[in-house]
């Protein structure tokens, strides 16, 4: 009866009985239970999101801050550029190669109205408070150097200010109707509807889908603190440290160990350096069949003769009984 | 020539029974290592299906139930064993020479897989809800952003995230899989070196 070979190779070596669809059964059941049992004890990581309730509670002064630096377009996503807004302060360029703005701006961002002069209009309007509609009027009617005169002091005094239960203690000062704002601005945070309000703005009025205006709020001070307390930065090794003692997502490591040195972690362009040059090193490992030296690399290390060290010892068996043969003769 | 007979018998010659399920393999199939492969097809099964009921039930559920909260756990171990298993497949892969005799595109297909995997997770530690999620998703704007891939992708999506996650990225995935898997049981596994000729057969070389 003519021989049929499962492979184009397999003429070449001799075979052996093998029950693939048993240990695909036997793999399966194996990780199953072992993945049942490890998350039954050790669970999985997991810490409460950050709210801007939260931060106001904790530290009115920096919700205060936060929302100044937006106002007076000095914070950093008011500055940032595309895909923003029209800014430069963030926008990464590898020598004049910056793609990041050939989107324009496709998820507008104006931090002074957005954050600011819409959701206190929307509380001036709900609660009737008039001393804030006029407020709101009397800011946005000021010419802009008296804005920014405003804005500077207030910034100024809350460098220095504390908090004084649910408001902030400032000392007395010409901010015109800056610090009242602010302080309606810290309230309305305190009563859990500025996200609400923020993240309304970024979903066109549909259902609240997009998180962003809510999370480039927070992403300044408030959640790099707690970040940095928990070694989540992108500085010390960034998400590869998971909550407590879990493993992080280690296969980012080749990426994350780019903006621990330098040139990447010293470049403005830092993000853009490094995800290009991990794309590099991906296709790099996609086409290894065909990079000259790296395809002969398994050749010349021994760990193949530890995998197939029992095909290698029979190999060698048959070969010194075929030079013992002549002999036996 | 008729296009439906011709694949009809390149299919049935390339992926037979006996090439797709053999009840024999070559001697040299012989050692643990070859286990990396089945167990990474294991672990990825279990992502699967812990993951179908967390998008049924939703993020709200696997954040604040606590069966919901088993299923995270689930998902969140079965995703470290996958990545376990399918680096030591990748790296044993790599020692073994894997692409040689035609298995080149195999390989790639392979690498593919790892890399859309490593994407996929990615957007699923964006869609855990928790402080995790947030600080990433703030953090990771700037290179995808930087990179330029801006105008495709907006880390502070939670609803394209979460597409991607639950969708978009497991089809991609699982299809890479799956052909990973045909072409290996299409040419089987690959031979070990030659123990005198210290010539490597070429890529794509057919024996």
């Amino acid at each position: 009866m003519k021989r049929t070979y499962p492979y184009p190779d397999a003429k070449r070596f001799p075979m052996k009985d093998f029950d693939m669809v048993k240990e695909g059964l036997l793999g399966l059941a194996v990780v199953t239970v072992l993945v049942l049992i490890v998350a039954a004890i050790a669970g999985a990581p997991y810490r409460p999101a950050i709210t801007n309730q939260q931060v106001a509670v904790q530290n009115p002064v920096l919700i205060e801050q936060t929302a100044l630096g937006d106002l007076a377009g000095t914070g950093t996503m008011a500055t940032y550029g595309p895909p923003y807004n029209n800014g430069t302060g963030s926008t990464q360029s590898l020598a004049g190669f910056s793609p990041e703005t050939w989107w324009g701006t496709p998820y507008p961002l104006n931090t002074a109205m957005d954050d600011v002069i819409t959701p206190l209009s929307m509380l001036a309007s709900a609660s009737g408070n008039s001393q804030l509609t006029k407020a709101l009027h009397t800011y946005q009617a000021a010419p802009a150097a008296t804005q920014a005169k405003w804005n500077q002091n207030l910034s100024n005094a809350l460098n220095k200010a504390t908090a004084v239960g649910a408001t902030v203690k400032l000392p007395a000062g010409n901010y015109g109707p800056v610090a009242y704002m602010m302080n309606l601005e810290l309230q309305l945070a305190r009563s859990g509807l500025l996200s609400g309000a923020l993240t309304r703005e970024t979903n066109q009025g549909v259902y609240r889908w997009d998180v962003q205006n809510n999370l480039l709020f927070l992403q300044g001070a408030a959640l790099t603190n707690i970040a940095g307390a928990r070694n989540m930065q992108g500085g010390q090794w960034g998400i590869n440290h998971d909550e407590q003692a879990y493993p992080g997502p280690w296969w980012l490591t080749p990426y994350t160990f780019f903006y621990q040195v330098p040139p990447w972690n010293a470049s403005d362009s830092g993000d853009q350096m490094a995800a290009y040059t991990a794309g590099a090193l991906f296709m790099l490992l996609v086409i290894v069949p065909w990079v000259p030296g790296l395809n002969r690399l398994p050749r010349l290390l021994p760990l193949y003769k530890l995998i197939w060290r029992d095909w290698y010892r029979d190999e060698n068996n048959k070969k010194k009984k075929k030079k013992l043969e002549p002999n036996a003769q | 020539m008729n296009l439906t007979a011709r694949i009809r018998k390149q299919v049935s010659e390339q992926l037979s029974w006996d090439r797709l399920l053999p009840s024999e393999q070559p001697v040299y199939v012989s050692s643990l290592v070859y286990s990396f492969g089945v167990l990474t097809l294991s672990s990825l099964m279990v992502v699967i299906a812990s993951g179908i009921v967390m998008a049924a039930k939703s993020p709200v559920w696997y954040q604040t139930s606590a069966v919901g909260e088993y299923f995270r756990s689930i998902h969140f171990w079965s995703v470290q064993a996958f990545f376990f298993f399918m680096t030591m497949h990748l790296v044993v892969q790599f020692f073994m020479g894997s692409w040689r005799e035609g298995r080149a595109f195999t390989w790639v297909l392979g690498a593919l897989s790892f890399g859309v995997a490593v994407i996929t997770a990615f957007t699923g530690y964006l869609s855990r809800g928790d402080f995790f999620s947030q600080w990433n998703q703030v953090q990771s704007k700037d290179a995808f952003n930087g990179a330029g891939l801006d105008g495709f992708f907006n880390a502070l999506n939670n609803g394209q995230i979460y597409g991607l996650h639950i969708a978009v990225l497991p089809t991609i995935l699982i299809a890479l899989v799956g052909w990973h898997l045909l072409a290996v049981r299409r040419m089987g596994v690959v031979p070990p070196y030659p123990v005198e000729n210290n010539t490597d057969a070429k890529v794509g070389e057919e024996s």
